[in-house]
């Protein structure tokens, strides 16, 4: 295949749905147009982005962390605590916190062979305790709001959090491309049997995408916290299910070994549109869900039906 | 125990060839720690915690355990074939509450006010099977059209509380039958016919297998559609009994309700030691985890236990046992 042809196998349909979506929130709302809106869409990136991409890259390792919306507030929890020492060192906090927890996931998953939806799932419920018990079971204000207030800066359509997502989205980019760890990455995901037989080791590819997911979420928790000034418990709930969304509707496979960051990108860029569009347009919450829902099914119903075409296609031996 | 697992029987294999496949750990798992934890935990409650040992209080353990059991009891299906869990049981449930009780205010007799839920939720069960089928994975599939029925009762309800309109339903309605609580005859009688069919259909058989080989059922000529779809059915009728039953019992529902109900289901399936990879564990075993999570979270409550402390103990709980089956299911293979 020539380079251009990858480039639409990979990003082609993503790239559709995008289109898609982009006009349709267009033309059906006046309000959503100019700066304004680009800047509510990258705010997206901010929360969502950063989580789906720390998801996105367990995915790529062929498992799938599913504690990533408590590990966000739990982030965003113990950054609110730390928030006194000032604002570097309360988002450094919550980063090392959730990078432990990720670390653990990846070694318990690694010596253990545990499936890891099966070890997150727990850890989903024993986490969310944890930010519970940490907050002291209720809403956490930050007390120096001029720690917080370092965050709410607006530069033409970014702000300190978009940017650093941004940043955080190329070094994840260059480090899965270019990195031997990251190569390694996807090949446990990509053919665990053959990477393991060609001597790669398990736990260090694991480990690093469970670290990678855990201080993602930390450092969205830590970010959103910093950006309202405050914390709940309970926040957050609906982030498990956009997350890996974002991923799988930017065209990450669950099966592992493939997709980029750019295909996490485009998935969170969807999402993050249709978020800004509903709120631009007053809709309520469960709206935006609502149609989260259907454009992931909707990806993953053509995802199918372009497999098919393609398998009928090489039984009958038409090649092109 | 009535489990149902893969391995031959143990009368039927000769007793000198086997000790050394099954360690005493992998037996002590399989058997032995459920039954001792409810017995410990009522023994603890007993001794320490005043108002526990109560008629009123074992009933609302009872109660508490019987709407996340029928559910548990149902979803085992879908774990026991190698389909992990449903993150999307508490809209499902939630569904069939509210169309009960609209079905039940708009006049229906008991029959369509139940049967018109279960269709409903049984099509949606045959969609998501299929997905599933196909190569979606059950986790995200569930979690996303638990979005799309939230969203859409939400929007169609607009928030508001959905009541019976002042009808009756009748013994369904009533909150005892001979002094128990009626929805403990639902868990009674779903464990029941979920452990029958668990152990002595081929359905129930052909779902264990998909679990604990794919290839082999497959080439043993199992559908793997047709018993991905057996095993949401019969996760649909379990949504369908328990949003009923609860419905019934409060009167009313709302978009918002039985919000801890997945995580207490995927608990009580994975306490109870069923293999989320699938291939071994059994309703009953689902059944007696949602048993041990209520009367854990009824101790921690009666014992002052915040919100977050409840949650982080269910949780390592979680954690905990299922680290220990995987731990001693690979040493037993």
């Amino acid at each position: 295949m020539t380079r251009l042809a990858v480039s639409l196998h990979r990003y082609g349909v993503q790239v559709a749905i995008l289109l898609v979506v982009l006009v349709v929130l267009t033309t059906t709302s006046t309000q959503f147009r100019g700066p304004s809106a680009a800047f509510s869409t990258l705010e997206g990136f901010g929360l969502l982005g950063i989580v789906a991409l720390g998801v996105a890259v367990t995915m790529i390792a062929g498992e799938l962390d599913l504690s990533a919306a408590s590990m966000t507030t739990l982030g965003s929890v113990v950054a609110v605590r730390a928030s006194d020492l000032g604002l570097v060192p309360a988002i450094l906090a919550a980063v090392a916190v959730c990078l432990l927890i990720g670390l653990v996931h990846g070694l318990v998953i690694a010596r253990t062979g545990i499936n890891s939806l099966v070890l997150t799932i727990g850890s989903l419920v024993l986490l969310q305790g944890v930010a519970w018990v940490a907050s002291g079971e209720g809403p956490i204000v930050v007390t120096n709001y001029a720690v917080s207030d370092q965050v709410l800066l607006r530069w033409w359509i970014l702000s300190p959090s978009s940017v650093i997502a941004l940043v955080v989205f190329a070094g994840v980019g260059v480090f899965l491309a270019k990195t031997r760890n990251g190569r390694e990455i996807y090949a446990i995901g990509g053919g665990r049997k053959e990477s393991l037989a060609a001597g790669v080791p398990l736990a260090r590819p694991l480990t690093t995408a469970f670290a990678i997911s855990g201080a993602c979420a930390g450092l969205a928790g830590a970010l959103a916290a910093m950006r309202s000034g405050s914390a709940t418990p309970d926040a957050f709930e609906t982030l498990l299910l956009t997350g890996v969304a974002a991923a799988l509707i930017g065209g990450i496979a669950l099966s592992g070994g493939s997709g980029t960051v750019l295909n996490v990108a485009i998935g969170v860029a969807v999402l993050s549109l249709i978020t800004a569009g509903f709120s631009a347009q007053g809709a309520a919450t469960y709206v935006v869900q609502l149609w989260t829902g259907v454009v992931l099914i909707a990806t993953i119903a053509i995802r199918l039906v372009l497999d098919l075409v393609r398998t009928t296609r090489t039984k009958t031996g038409d090649t092109t | 125990m009535s489990d149902v697992d893969f391995a031959p029987p143990a009368q039927s294999t000769p007793p000198a060839a086997e000790p050394a496949r099954r360690s005493l750990g992998s037996r002590i798992v399989s058997v032995g720690p459920l039954p001792a934890a409810l017995l410990l935990l009522v023994l603890v409650g007993t001794a320490t915690t005043s108002g526990f040992a109560t008629v009123d209080n074992i009933r609302a353990i009872l109660t508490a355990a019987s709407i996340t059991g029928i559910v548990a009891v149902c979803m085992t299906f879908l774990t026991l074939s190698g389909n992990f869990v449903s993150l999307g049981v508490q809209q499902n449930t939630v569904l069939a509450a509210i169309l009960f009780l609209s079905l039940t205010a708009a006049g229906a007799p008991l029959v369509l006010a139940v049967g018109g839920p279960l269709v409903v939720l049984v099509v949606i069960a045959v969609v998501q099977g299929v997905v599933v089928a196909r190569g979606m994975n059950t986790v995200i599939t569930t979690l996303a059209v638990g979005a799309i029925l939230f969203g859409a009762m939400s929007s169609v309800t607009g928030g508001q509380v959905i009541t019976t309109g002042g009808r009756s339903v009748g013994v369904l309605g009533q909150s005892l039958l001979f002094g128990v609580p009626v929805v403990v005859y639902g868990l009674v009688v779903v464990t029941a016919v979920a452990w029958l069919i668990a152990t002595r259909t081929s359905l129930g058989r052909r779902c264990l297998l998909l679990g604990a080989s794919r290839p082999t059922a497959v080439l043993s000529g199992v559908s793997i559609t047709r018993t991905t779809v057996f095993a949401f059915v019969v996760l649909a009728v379990g949504a369908t009994i328990a949003g009923v039953l609860t419905a019934a019992q409060l009167g009313q529902a709302t978009a918002n309700d039985l919000s801890t109900l997945t995580i207490d289901v995927v608990a009580a399936v994975l306490v109870g030691g069923t293999a989320m990879a699938g291939g071994s564990g059994s309703p009953v075993r689902s059944a007696a985890g949602a048993l041990l999570i209520a009367l854990l979270n009824n101790l921690m409550v009666l014992n002052g236990f915040t919100t977050g402390w409840r949650l982080a103990v269910q949780g390592a709980l979680v954690v905990v046992v299922v680290l220990a089956v995987q731990r001693f299911s690979r040493a037993a293979r």
